[in-house]
Parts: C-alpha cells; structure tokens; sequence
C-alpha cells in the first residue's frame, strides 16, 4: 500500500523543564551523556526528536527508563505542551493540526475523538470508580453519543474484541486481573475508532503468556482497523514483535533510528549495540 | 426585578435596609447580572456572613436582601411550606431587616419568592422572581472532587462524566436514580444543579416567564436561569426524562387527600393500620384551589 502523507509528522520536538537557556539544548543529549543543562540546571526531557508515522503502521520506541520514550508519548497525545518543534498530524478527513501549537479546546477534541492511550498502569487509564462498560461509556459519551442502547452495544463489541467476557461488562476494574484490566484499556482506547493508538509499556510487569496475547491482541488490531500505532517500550521482543520501524532514544535525543529487524541485527550506535547484547 | 419595584431604596444614616451594607448589595447585583447573562454559570461572590449559620439558606437569603424593595411582596417557603421553621424564621429576619416589605403566603400576590427545595405549582408570570438556597451549586461535585478540576470541565462543556453517572445509574437500576438536584443544560452550554427541587419542578424552568436566580452561600457562588431560557434535563436519546409519576399499583394517579388535585407533586403521609395519604407539597396551591377556606 502506497500513502502519500504520513499520520504523523514530528520535527524538531523539543521539551525543557524549567526556564532554559540558549545552551541548553547543546550542553545536553547523547554527546555531553546528560539531559540537565550544567548551565542553568533545566531539564531537557526530549530535544530535536523527528520522524514519520505512516497509515497503518506501528512505530517502536526504544531506550532505557529516563531517555525520554514517555515525554515523546506525553507530548504528541496532548497531556504536555512542546517547548519548540513541530508535530503535523493528519486527520482522517484530510485536516492537519500542528500538536505544538493547538489550543486547549482542539487539544481536548483530539484527545478524546481521535487518540487513544493505553498507559503501563491500569489505574492511569481507567477510572476505577465505574464499571468496565462505563470506562468503555465514556469514551463515546465524550465524542457526543447519547444513544444509551447504541453505547452498551459497541462496549459489548469491543470487550468481545479485547476478550473480556461479556458478562464482566457491569464489574468494577478493580475486580479484573492485570492482563484484563490491560485488555479492558485497550477496549476503552478503542471506543471512538481513534487514527493514531498511544501504547506506554503495555506489556511490562505482566507474565509471559498474558504478555503474548496482549501483542497479539495489538497485532490483530492493527491488521483489522489499520490504525497507526506508536509503541514505547524498553522490551526488545516487544519492538521485534510489533514494530516496523524503531527509533531509540537516549538522554532525550534520537540516537538511531530505522527497520527494527536492522537495528536489532546490526545495530550502529554503541548504547543500542549494549542493549542487543545485554538481552542475548 | 418586578415592574412595581425601582433599584431605590430607602436611605438612611443609622439604619440599614435589608442588613447587607452598599458593598455587599453592589457586589451582589453586578454577580447576579453576570450570572443572568452568562446562564448557567457559577459566579464567585463573597457571601458575608449572615446571622444564620452558612448551609441554612444564607445564599438565598443574601439574593433576597440585595434585591428586594419596600414595594416588594415576598414569600418564602421551604418544602412547599410557607410555615415550616426554616420558612418562618428566614421570613422573619428578612421583613425585620426590612422595614416596609410585605409578605404573602399566596404564590400568586408575590413578586420575590425564597424557596427552598420546591417551584410553585402555580404557572408563574413576569414580575416575579424565584430565589433558591443552594447547597451544592456544582452539577460535577457527585463525580470529581476537586473544584480546580471541576472549573476546568465547565470552561470546556466537558461533562462526559456526568453522563457515565447516568450510564451507571441505568445500568444499575434500570432508570436513572438521581431524584432532586437533577442536572440540566441551560441555554445550550453550561449543565447547572438546579437545587434540590424535584425531578417534577425541573420542565418549569424550561423558557419559564421569570428569572430564577441561585445563591449557594456557603459555596459562595451565584448562577441564574433568566426568563425564556432553554433547560434541558441531562438525559439518553432513548430513554427520556421522566417526572415523578405518583402512580397507585393499578396504575391510577393518586390525588390530593385534601384537594383531589392530580397534577401537583404529592407527599405520602403514612397512616397506622390504613393505607398512606397523599398530599400536595405546595400548601399555598391546595389551598387555592379550595378557596382559601382558612381566609389565608
């Protein structure tokens, strides 16, 4: 399949935690082996990250806890604002919106009618507080259904799509298991038929066989609907599994980035030639 | 304000009409004009302290004594009762703090009506105005704790929330269990909590001829409905709003012991060894309806 656009288009993205300087960005990342700024103590979360996402495609992102793989992640779905740089993303309709620059109430549209996130802790991603049918509820309800029949319909169909048993569709989340509280996060991600699916380390600190029915799970999902993905994890069997392409991020900056199965294979960069080794 | 009435009131260097000082009724005024032309919207104000404690109506109360007039005839009720303690003691201060206010018991003779938990039965007209003491003025209390947050899901119509109460509470019990305060959208935009009036007195809010103004004194905030304003009760396409029906077991509308009405909210008055009375909750509509027998 040939597109000519991409999704998504991130260009220069930049995030500093505190007030910068115009140092910054040059006394930091993977060359200086820091991301706080000696000069004016700020903390440059992510710096000059760019890259594509196609239709349809799932993009990896790599690196260990603290480069800056979750900041991307917060930044592109709205739940923090960019210090510089671009995010182009296109909508189904042909419209684009630069992520950097939306205001509040586009932010929020975005959020609730075109993302989806699925968080490494449950208790992120769903409110504990109501049924599983109404985590799944107010996901619709936020981009306008008021057909009551019409909602408990499509959770139904997404909890049979995500293998949550029916009948758990009026239990609590806090009565789930783990793999089924993820299961169920993803359910709700779903519930709007979002373009572009946020997925935080969806499988660490799950068992094995749970975590292979989760990539399952996604894999299937990506066939069906299509749906371009940006997978964040620091598990290599994730990326290999899931991911078409990778980028793997270090102090806050791209340090590779290409075919997964090239980088896993031949990886150029000493950091991620560590990490190939240190999983054999 | 009711034609009758001007902005004027009496001037005087010892004695204050209507308690509150020429600050506190400003503040007040200019909070309730932007609570009219904003509608729906919780206006902060500074709610002074009352010689009531906060949570007794104070909020209604201070509406009452920014805006009411010597030609002013007010009633003031609670529960549908212009007798009951809260009623009487509220009247009490308010005509003793102001000289000249008339009061009246009959819906209909009144221009400010204080109320507390009800609208009158009796269709309102231009001229009067409805006060309500408010406990809680936020819709969003039930389901975020926090007011920054809260703020935050007006400023962006953001009340997805609310609806999944409403998902839950169908889910649950098959209809929606919410039976006062129930939350309804004004003019479009913002969803207020009416009070804790009925499920049965919300539809009179809707383009009603009058202003109903809100005061939550201890929350100290101010919102208003005004006059031919859309509300909207929060509610499925599929399964729509419905009143409190007062049905029998055999389907028949139970009516007013007293009166026989059958289109008012009834209350059950259980009886030992006999099956419960009903009776209308507005004291002043069943008695007009039998002729005001007690000369009322």
């Amino acid at each position: 399949m040939v597109h000519e656009t991409p999704v998504l288009s991130v260009a220069g993205l930049t995030r500093i935690h505190g007030r910068g300087c115009a140092d910054c960005v040059r006394l930091t990342g993977d060359a200086a082996g820091r991301n706080v700024c000696p000069s004016c103590g700020s903390v440059v979360a992510v710096a000059d990250i760019s890259f594509d996402l196609w239709p349809g495609e799932i993009l990896g992102v790599m690196g260990e806890s603290g480069s800056g793989k979750s900041s991307v992640v917060k930044l592109l779905h709205l739940d923090d604002r960019a210090s510089a740089g671009s995010a182009w993303f296109r909508e189904g309709d042909g419209r684009r919106h630069d992520l950097v620059a939306v205001d509040e109430a586009e932010a929020r549209r975005l959020r609730d009618t075109r993302f989806g996130m699925v968080f490494q802790n449950p208790h992120l991603g769903l409110n504990f507080g109501v049924s599983a049918g109404g985590n799944i509820a107010e996901r619709l309800l936020c981009g306008g259904e008021r057909r009551f029949q019409t909602i408990r319909e499509t959770a139904l169909g997404l909890l049979d799509r995500t293998e949550v048993p029916r009948a758990r569709i009026d239990h609590q989340p806090g009565q789930f298991s783990g793999g089924m509280q993820q299961r169920l996060q993803i359910a709700r991600a779903l519930a709007p038929k979002p373009e572009l699916l946020f997925l935080d380390e969806v499988t660490t600190g799950l068992d094995l066989s749970v975590q292979a029915r989760i990539l399952d799970l996604i894999l299937e999902i990506q066939r069906e609907l299509g749906v371009a993905m940006i997978v964040v994890t620091h598990d290599l069997g994730v990326v290999r599994l899931l991911a078409g392409r990778t980028i793997v991020l270090r102090h806050g900056r791209v340090v590779e980035a290409g075919l997964t199965d090239q980088i896993l294979e031949d990886p150029q960069h000493p950091y991620t030639q560590q990490l190939v080794m240190s999983a054999l | 304000m009711s034609p009758a009435s001007s902005l004027q009131r009496p001037a005087s260097s010892c004695d204050r009409f209507g308690f509150l000082d020429d600050f506190a009724v400003r503040e007040m005024r200019r909070g309730m004009l932007k609570a009219l032309a904003i509608p729906g919207y919780q206006v902060p104000y500074a709610s002074r302290e009352m010689p009531i404690a906060r949570g007794f109506g104070t909020g209604g109360m201070q509406l009452t004594l920014a805006l009411a007039v010597p030609q002013d005839r007010l009633k003031v009720i609670d529960q549908g009762a212009d007798d009951s303690v809260n009623a009487v003691n509220l009247r009490r201060f308010i005509t003793a703090s102001c000289p000249g206010l008339a009061t009246t018991t009959r819906t209909a003779e009144a221009t400010l009506i204080q109320t507390r938990h009800r609208v009158p039965e009796r269709q309102l007209a231009p001229g009067q105005m409805m006060i309500y003491q408010v406990p809680y003025p936020d819709p969003l209390q039930i389901v975020e704790p926090s007011e920054a947050k809260r703020r935050r899901c007006h400023a962006h119509g953001d009340y997805a929330r609310l609806w999944v109460k409403l998902y839950e509470d169908v889910v649950r019990f098959r209809e929606v269990s919410i039976s006062n305060r129930y939350p309804a959208r004004v003019a479009g935009r913002y969803i207020i909590d009416p009070s804790p009036i009925p499920r049965w007195d919300l539809p009179k809010l809707h383009c009603s001829p009058v202003a109903h103004l809100f005061g939550a004194g201890r929350e100290k905030k101010l919102y208003a409905v005004p006059p031919f304003t859309e509300v909207v009760p929060l509610a499925f396409d599929d399964i729509p709003f419905a009143v409190e029906g007062f049905r029998a077991t055999d389907c028949s509308r139970h009516a007013c012991a007293t009166c026989g009405a059958t289109d008012t909210f009834l209350d059950e008055i259980p009886q030992v060894g006999a099956p419960p009375r009903w009776l209308c909750n507005d004291q002043d509509r069943c008695a007009e309806r039998q002729g005001y027998p007690d000369g009322a």
